[in-house]
């Protein structure tokens, strides 16, 4: 039948082989027909897939430094449901949560179909399964978000880094020996560095290019509120003035 | 021609029943997307399989410049995806295809899980498609150290401490996985070996064996 003929394959893709009439609607031959359709699926993910690679280009971190133990580590996604699951088992215990529940975990994925071992398939006719299975996959989704916060959380906690991406290559002083050298270094370098190259305020390399003396007198005494005070917290505008003036001179390449 | 070329080899290897058991068997209406569009879920297995099949070749060709050890591994990263023609793609492919595959494989084996397609007579496939799931996280686990960056070496590092705390036998298995006591030259070369020699003969193995076993025991019927 005319219809029939329509049903049994996409349009447009070859039917190489002669049908058997008798056999139900939709069954196919693997090769060509099915291949041809898993092909084209198989395709447009491809597709998807290399937008999104061409979108996210993967970033490499610093070079191993095995001395720098501040690092904060971190497992790739698919593991932070263990990585939580340890957490849960502070100290001696770590085992229970590295070995013992990992390890009755996967003999149990392992061992499904012998404890799951009705006829019936249809997943609302096997309750204990299905309901094991979804509370296991709601866990490792909880599980992998909780590590994820609490990661967020645990880098917000750490003391800022000075972005120093757009410092100047050229970080020597200039007139080390102005008095409002002597000012700063004992009112502003605590936070902006006695090299002038940042700790938690910004660094301040080269900020004689940006801007002068009396714009830079203007952005101390106005200060950054809350963290840098009015006037850098300089008792007097004459000092404001003499570093001002020194910071002004600070022209680097 | 080609006929005459087929004829020859057929008749020295014998691939024409090979040939025709691959591709002329039936496949059934249920599992077809193009005759029911909520059949799309059964292809997941075959997605799983595409991707491996790009993450061996992106693999092949990142070895083409990437080098195992302490001094040049990170350069020669850097190297990859900064020179080479297209290394920020295929570095890409390999570097997202891992989280891709995992996501295609878990989503695979929930399909099969709630289909019960684990039944009898197929236990054994789904033995093999889980041991097929661990050597995969194996292959994360390993390959995330190579860029010998700031996050793999740590990572790693948290790995390592992981195995120790493993009752007994817990320093042994940190020593057998990063070579020594130190993290460092040797489990580069160690975890490289395991990434591209051990870990492939293990998975095409068990690949082999998922493929076979679906062919002798058919696709199970419609729910």
């Amino acid at each position: 039948m005319a219809h029939d003929h329509f049903r049994d394959r996409i349009p447009g893709t070859p039917r190489f082989k002669e049908k058997d009439k008798n056999k139900p609607i939709g069954t196919e031959p693997f090769f060509p027909n099915f291949l041809l359709k898993e092909w084209i699926v198989g395709a447009l993910f491809l597709v998807a897939f290399m937008l999104w690679i061409v979108f996210n280009p993967v970033e490499l971190t610093d070079v191993a430094n095995p001395s720098d133990s501040s690092y904060t580590p971190m497992p790739d996604w698919y593991f932070l449901f263990l990585y939580q699951l340890l957490k849960y088992f502070p100290g001696s215990v770590i085992w229970l949560g590295s070995v013992i529940l990992p390890g009755i975990a996967a003999t149990l994925l392992i061992m499904a179909p012998w404890l799951d071992n009705s006829k019936v398939r249809h997943p609302f006719k096997r309750p204990v399964a299905t309901s094991a299975m979804m509370l296991s996959l709601l866990l490792m989704i909880w599980m992998t978000y909780e590590a994820h916060v609490q990661h967020e959380e645990h880098l917000a906690s750490q003391p800022k880094k000075v972005d120093t991406s757009a410092m100047p290559a050229d970080t020597t002083l200039v007139d080390s020996a102005d008095p409002g050298a002597k000012i700063f270094a004992t009112s502003c370098a605590g936070c902006h560095g006695a090299d002038l190259k940042g700790v938690v305020g910004p660094f301040l390399i080269g900020v004689g290019n940006k801007y002068d003396e009396a714009k830079l007198v203007d952005t101390i005494t106005k200060g950054f509120p809350p963290n840098m005070p009015p006037k850098g917290g300089l008792p007097s505008d004459d000092q404001v003035k003499q570093v001002a003036a020194w910071l002004a001179k600070q022209k680097q390449k | 021609m080609f006929k005459k070329t087929y004829d020859w080899i057929d008749e020295r290897l014998g691939i024409t029943p090979i040939w025709r058991d691959i591709a002329d068997h039936d496949v059934p209406a249920h599992v077809n997307p193009a005759n029911k569009m909520s059949a799309f879920v059964y292809c997941f297995g075959g997605l799983t399989f595409l991707i491996i099949v790009t993450q061996i070749l992106s693999g092949m060709f990142l070895a083409m410049y990437y080098v195992p050890d302490i001094v040049n591994a990170y350069r020669s990263v850097q190297y990859i995806t900064d020179e080479v023609l297209l290394g920020q793609i295929v570095r890409g492919m390999h570097f997202w295809g891992a989280s891709l595959v995992i996501i295609m494989m878990f989503l695979h084996m929930l399909r099969v899980f709630f289909t019960g397609s684990y039944k009898a007579p197929r236990e054994m496939n789904w033995v093999v498609g889980v041991l097929i799931f661990f050597v995969v996280m194996g292959f994360g686990f390993t390959g995330y150290l190579l860029p010998w960056d700031q996050k793999a070496y740590w990572a790693t590092a948290v790995g390592a401490q992981i195995a120790e705390s493993v009752p007994w036998i817990g320093k042994y298995i940190r020593t057998v996985l990063i070579g020594g006591d130190m993290l460092g030259a040797l489990t580069l070369t160690r975890f490289f070996a395991i990434h591209v020699f051990f870990l492939p003969a293990g998975l095409l193995g068990l690949l082999g064996l998922h493929f076979i076993m679906i062919r002798k025991q058919g696709i199970a019927g419609p729910l």
